[in-house]
């Protein structure tokens, strides 16, 4: 039988979450014996394939991150928000409290250290942003919810372990952490 | 007819009063599997978090699909409610939605994470996501005020603080403005913290603050609760109420001090010198070795060096000259004891205490009292239980705030009458009856005609004169003014040993005010300012040896030799307090290296004088905490 596969995006996120399923250390070999990571921040592949496990770090900032969050909803069975970004925007949320061209001002001319002289905003050329940092169960049904800033290797460890073992997960209170 | 009623819990049978709250048979029965937000021991229960809904059970035996709250529905006889059915645990895991989807709850950048009750609540609800839009509030955060911050967007309006604030502290300065989603905690009617004119500033609403609404700007970020490597229970080191204190350790230093003492009169509240000063006392320059003045300078010596010296200069003055020794009221009763031995030992040594004027006075008009065998004072906490209180040239809110509290609950809550007897002006505003200059003035005998259990409050001013002590307790005594434990005086001795030093180190006659020394000791706690009579006497004296944790100008400025002592952090040993009882210190820090404590200092010294230290005629907390006679028997005295 072939592997299930999976796949990991890193939308508006810090990359902490990878790094902490980076610490799963020597219980990724054995992860890796039973899955396939078929598409992941780390791995150079250009199109979200069909997975059995959808995997979404961060929060939806731009309408890329909509964009792919959408597709990788379409291409998986089981989709995993990891992170408090994902689960409920996290840091992101800090613009919300700002108007979009204010917070394109504050990032691109205002700051102290920017040197922007004739003022240009990026336009077509990056993706234009959403009005509101957003949990990514505001755009696509999500699955799993994983929080934690990061959640622990331990924790993503045992989703794993859950989804491979048939059950659906759901994060018990002794691993459950929002910081 | 009886007014035990048995309900049922989850199936188990309980019993409880008439009157109970179903959380309170719950609580008695053992029975925790209610959870609870705004709801806290010892305050009013206002149900306002629906945390603690429980479901009852209807006719048919089974549970009805309504719901109450626990905490403010009263317990029937008969009743059978459910804890914990799934509509229960679903409705509060919304309720806890909702709340962190009113306002920004982010653990990740608030300073309460992994100390606060929303977010434990939510984890044990398995809250791994929110169903309601974030509504991303925006208040402006109240930092007007130097000790403390409010962050609105944090408050979950359990009015813990609100409650607190009014029923423990009685300053009534917090409350709720506006209503629905834009209420928001305010001081006085309305205003920012910073501008109120009734914060008590002790710290109290931080406390007890279930989120990262109310934090206190020095303790925050200085390590949670749990991750604290030692808490120590122990009692204040600073006035003579002793109230209970837990104390958090992280890296070697104080990060936090909390009351404890829910269940205790003061209901857990810590006045503002606690939960403030201590802390901000370990931070203070320590003297960590002996030091000898050269000159204009003080050389860093050791101890055997800074012992010789002290030694041969109590030679010199036992054989010629003027000694006295001056020992802070702060003292535990070990190292009052170990003082009075030395004293005893050497012979010619002269003592007395810091705040020695007002011990004195004090001393000196209770005796009469004392000699009829009744405990002429009481303990703070009977202000709670009094109904007319008399406050005498006192300010309690400076030398003992926690019966500052005590007053302002009394008359607030318990419809106590305030008379205010004194030259200045009542430091109760608003709350006192009548303000008089004089005892004799008729409106005070109108007041207390009617007084079934009145209660005096003698202030520092007063005390100082034996005479005015005198008629005050003639007053108590012909007013009828006892509790159980002494006759319904309450003196506002500012420091925690004060009780101890009377009995021990207090001259008869006082000698720092006019004589000269020629040897002075003065062991400091470094907890409060020496007194311009203390830092005159030092400077007039011909040697002056300082043994003090903390180097602080100018009284170590003064000295001739400095010698480090320990730290009221350092320290174990009991305090004589005002309450009734021999309270312990526990020691929070292990003291500096190569410190000696005061009595193997005072060890150190007899040898070398040939003198041995035997035990002390008197002990510190000798007669000081219960009447041999009913205090009922009191008679007045001749002034």
């Amino acid at each position: 039988m072939a592997k299930p596969k999976v796949a990991s995006v890193w939308l508006e996120a810090c990359a902490g979450c990878h790094m902490s399923f980076l610490d799963m250390d020597e219980r990724l070999v054995e992860l890796f014996k039973n899955v396939e990571l078929a598409y992941s921040p780390i791995s150079d592949v250009k199109i979200i394939p069909e997975v059995t496990v959808g995997i979404i770090e961060g929060g939806l900032g731009n309408e890329e991150e909509l964009h792919i969050a959408k597709t990788l909803r379409s291409k998986c069975e089981i989709l995993i928000a990891w992170g408090d970004c994902a689960v409920n925007g996290g840091i992101n949320c800090m613009r919300n409290f700002m108007k979009t061209e204010d917070v394109l001002k504050e990032a691109y001319t205002d700051t102290v250290t920017t040197v922007n002289p004739t003022g240009v905003l990026p336009h077509v050329d990056i993706p234009a942003l959403l009005p509101n940092a957003i949990p990514v169960d505001r755009a696509v049904k999500v699955d799993v919810y994983v929080p934690g800033c990061p959640p622990d290797a331990d924790t993503i460890a045992y989703v794993f372990n859950e989804i491979l073992g048939g059950r659906s997960p759901k994060v018990p209170a002794s691993m459950m952490r929002y910081d | 007819m009886s007014d035990k009623i048995t309900m049922y819990i989850d199936g188990r049978e309980c019993s409880g009063q008439k009157g109970d709250t179903i959380l309170e048979v719950a609580k008695k029965n053992g029975i925790d599997s209610i959870p609870t937000l705004c709801w806290m021991k010892g305050l009013t229960s206002v149900g306002a978090c629906r945390m603690c809904v429980v479901e009852p059970h209807g006719a048919d035996g089974k549970p009805s699909g309504r719901m109450l709250t626990a905490c403010t529905s009263p317990a029937e006889q008969g009743l059978h409610v459910s804890t914990a059915t799934e509509k229960l645990v679903d409705y509060r895991r919304q309720v806890l939605e909702l709340l962190f989807a009113g306002r920004n709850h982010f653990c990740m950048f608030c300073s309460q994470s992994g100390d606060c009750d929303l977010q434990t609540l939510a984890i044990n609800h398995g809250m791994d996501s929110v169903r309601y839009p974030y509504l991303y509030s925006e208040f402006e955060n109240d930092t007007t005020d130097d000790r403390l911050q409010i962050d609105h967007n944090r408050c979950v309006l359990c009015q813990r603080c609100v409650r607190t604030c009014s029923e423990k502290v009685g300053a009534c300065t917090l409350g709720l403005k506006k209503r629905g989603w834009v209420t928001t905690v305010k001081a006085d009617f309305g205003k920012d913290m910073g501008d109120s004119d009734t914060c008590v500033k002790c710290g109290a609403c931080a406390q007890v603050c279930p989120t990262g609404t109310i934090t206190l700007r020095e303790l925050a970020y200085r390590g949670r609760r749990k991750n604290c490597d030692a808490v120590v229970d122990t009692i204040c080191p600073i006035c003579t109420a002793g109230c209970s204190i837990r104390v958090y350790v992280r890296t070697g230093s104080v990060v936090r001090v909390e009351g404890t003492n829910v269940d205790g009169p003061d209901g857990g509240q810590l006045c503002v010198k606690a939960r403030f000063g201590l802390p901000k006392s370990t931070e203070q320059p320590r003297v960590t070795r002996p030091m000898i003045r050269v000159g204009s300078k003080f050389k860093e010596s050791n101890w055997e060096e800074a012992l010789e010296l002290v030694g041969s200069k109590l030679k010199e003055g036992a054989t010629s000259g003027e000694m006295g020794a001056l020992i802070s009221s702060i003292a535990t009763d070990e190292e009052l004891a170990v003082f009075a031995s030395f004293k005893e030992a050497i012979g010619k040594i002269k003592t007395d205490s810091y705040e020695s004027r007002v011990l004195r006075g004090f001393y000196r008009g209770i005796r009469p009292f004392s000699a009829q065998g009744v405990r002429p004072f009481t303990a703070a906490h009977n202000i709670l239980s009094a109904d007319v209180i008399v406050v005498m040239d006192a300010t309690p809110q400076e030398s003992m705030p926690i019966a500052a509290s005590f007053i302002r609950v009394a008359v607030l809550h318990k419809g106590a009458k305030l008379i205010y007897v004194g030259s200045g002006k009542s430091p109760f505003t608003g709350i006192t009856d009548v303000e008089v200059k004089d005892l004799s003035d008729p409106k005070v005998a109108d007041i207390m005609k009617s007084a079934a259990k009145p209660i005096i409050i003698l202030g520092k001013p007063l005390l100082r004169n034996h005479t005015f002590v005198t008629k005050a307790l003639n007053f108590a005594v012909r007013n009828r003014a006892f509790f159980d434990d002494g006759l319904a005086i309450v003196p506002m001795l500012g420091h925690s040993n004060a009780l101890g030093a009377l009995n021990t180190v207090l001259a008869d006659e006082p000698w720092i005010d006019t004589g000269e020394q020629d040897f002075l000791y003065v062991y400091s706690s470094g907890l409060v300012k020496e007194s311009s009579l203390v830092l005159d006497s030092m400077s007039r004296a011909g040697f002056t040896v300082v043994q003090t944790p903390f180097l602080l100008p100018p009284m170590t400025n003064m000295a001739d030799v400095i010698l480090p002592a320990p730290a009221w952090f350092e320290r174990s040993g009991h305090l004589c307090t005002l309450e009734g009882e021999r309270r312990q210190v526990a020691k929070i820090l292990p003291p500096i290296p190569g410190l000696k404590g005061f009595g193997e200092v005072m060890q150190i010294l007899c040898d070398k004088m040939g003198v041995k230290m035997g035990v002390p005629s008197t002990s510190p907390c000798e007669n000081v905490f219960t009447s041999k006679i009913s205090p009922d028997q009191a008679k007045p005295v001749e002034v």
